[in-house]
């Protein structure tokens, strides 16, 4: 058994699209400025059905972590660190930020996205720490 | 009092263990609204609602009209929804429906086995961007949990003494699921394995199997029935998001819950401080020490040391889940939410295994997913 492979909807197939070529995407609301994730059928800032897309660069901040010991199922490694991860530019998802040791893992660490392919169709923006940052 | 005020005047809960391989959900579901309609001298044809699961075989299963072949007569009120069958959503949408004049009697509840083999719970649906990195309930929570101890301070020696404290509690209520298990020290708690920092295994709850239900009257019609009535004197509900599609982040609800209570303390005139019992939501040890915030028994930020206190014990100035909670009673599901009003009804009876002593006013507080909702009910004996 393998861990959950994420199965794209037309809201995220530009996402996980992207991810293949190793850019990183976040929806992005003209109307109202917001980028959010996930992708929502309208915007949440101002339900706007007119969102697009935009780059990120792929630097942010932990904003929480945790190290999971007991994975959810089979396919996953443990421990890891599972974290939220703020991005400069707006918007905010979930993600592993691999440190090497999990426990180094810490809130208001500067990390940068690092893609990692898990099946032909899916590449997973996993983060890791900038130092110096 | 007004005629229609509404009343729980009748509580039931089957058996809850880890398994109950010689059980189904549907038995269990009659089990729960027989004893519920029977605890509070009716008959099945003297209940005209019913916000109860409906798991099947027979009838259409998720369909609650189902209810009505049992019930022996044709329902006024029903629902289809999990949800809106347990707890605090489960009795006030009820109370609504009685006090409008939708129906007169209703009984929420029921049980769908979810845990049998289930291993660590999670969202029930695939999420997209979540499920692929190992997210489950604990380690939602976890985050939430990770973020208000480095924003405050507070510490994993104080979410263990939480979790003892309540774990305790069952661990010499006969109906608990760890009945005779412990007691516990804090320091146990945190010697005991890591799930997902930082929380422990015996800083999570339990995952068994049970159903509950509850029976939702008026005022005028409990009269002659044989327990004293317990008005619900308010409530509220507060919705983030659904659950786990996204991760739940402090910011956002960290203080979820805070503005249903505001409302619901409102609705029935009093304050925090006037509340005898609380039977709050407890997946794990820190959703206790946020709700004490939210809940307005101290500032944001104040949970932990108030909650390491001494202060939620049964013979504490703020005695949460005396029953001991889903850490140590009884996890099962949707149904646990309705657990928790069991035990506030159970409580402002003077009937509890613990009975927190002259209790008048309870709070009831379900929550869930990170808690990106929450449901609260004010509950008071008639005097």
């Amino acid at each position: 058994m393998s861990r959950p492979v994420p199965v794209a909807t037309p809201l995220s197939r530009p996402f996980w699209d992207a991810a293949r070529r190793g850019d990183l995407v976040v929806p992005h609301c003209p109307a109202c400025g917001l980028r959010f994730l996930v992708p929502e059928p309208a915007c949440p800032g101002c339900m706007s059905a007119d969102w697009r897309y935009v780059p990120s660069a792929g630097r942010g901040t932990v904003y929480s972590v945790t190290v999971v010991h007991r994975a959810p199922g089979p396919g996953f490694e443990t421990p890891f660190a599972l974290a939220v991860i703020d991005l400069d530019e707006g918007g905010t998802l979930l993600s592993h930020v691999d440190a090497g040791d999990p426990d180094d893992v810490t809130i208001g660490m500067r990390v940068r996205v690092d893609f990692r392919p898990l099946t032909d169709e899916i590449t997973l923006p996993y983060f890791v720490p900038v130092p110096g940052d | 009092m007004n005629g229609r005020q509404p009343v729980v005047v009748g509580v039931h809960a089957t058996e809850q263990a880890l398994s109950l391989p010689h059980r189904d959900a549907m038995g269990l579901a009659l089990e729960a609204v027989r004893g519920a309609i029977e605890d509070a001298g009716l008959t099945p044809a003297d209940v005209d609602g019913a916000q109860v699961d409906w798991p099947g075989p027979g009838g259409v299963p998720g369909e609650g009209s189902s209810w009505a072949r049992m019930l022996g007569r044709d329902l006024r009120w029903t629902s289809d929804s999990m949800l809106d069958n347990a707890g605090s959503r489960g009795l006030l949408k009820a109370a609504a429906a009685v006090r409008a004049g939708f129906a007169d009697t209703v009984v929420v509840g029921g049980c769908k086995l979810v845990s049998r083999g289930a291993g660590p719970v999670g969202a029930g649906v695939p999420l997209e961007f979540a499920d692929v990195w190992g997210s489950y309930v604990v380690a939602q929570f976890a985050l939430v949990a990770a973020r208000h101890m480095h924003q405050y301070g507070t510490t994993a020696h104080q979410l263990a003494e939480v979790a003892a404290t309540v774990r305790n509690n069952g661990t010499t209520n006969p109906e608990a699921m760890m009945y005779g298990r412990g007691p516990y020290t804090a320091d146990d708690v945190l010697a005991s394995r890591m799930v997902a920092t930082p929380f422990h295994l015996l800083d999570c709850c339990i995952v068994g199997e049970g159903g509950a239900a509850l029976v939702v009257t008026t005022a005028e019609r409990a009269r002659d029935l044989p327990h004293p009535p317990v008005a619900v004197l308010g409530g509220g509900m507060e919705y983030h998001q659904a659950a786990y599609a996204n991760p739940a982040l402090y910011r956002e609800v960290g203080q979820l819950g805070r503005d249903a209570a505001t409302r619901a303390y409102a609705m029935a005139g009093i304050g925090p401080q006037d509340v005898d019992v609380f039977s709050l939501y407890d997946p794990n040890s820190f959703e206790i020490i946020r709700q004490l915030e939210i809940l307005g028994l101290c500032g944001e930020g104040e949970g932990g040391p108030l909650a390491a206190s001494g202060a939620i014990a049964v013979g504490g100035k703020h005695p949460v889940n005396p029953d001991g909670g889903c850490l140590a009673y009884a996890w099962n599901g949707t149904q646990q939410m309705t657990l928790k009003v069991v035990e506030a009804v159970r409580q402002l009876r003077g009937t509890a295994v613990h009975q927190v002593e002259g209790a008048e006013l309870a709070v009831v507080g379900n929550a869930g997913s990170g808690a990106q909702h929450y449901e609260m009910s004010v509950l008071g004996r008639i005097r």
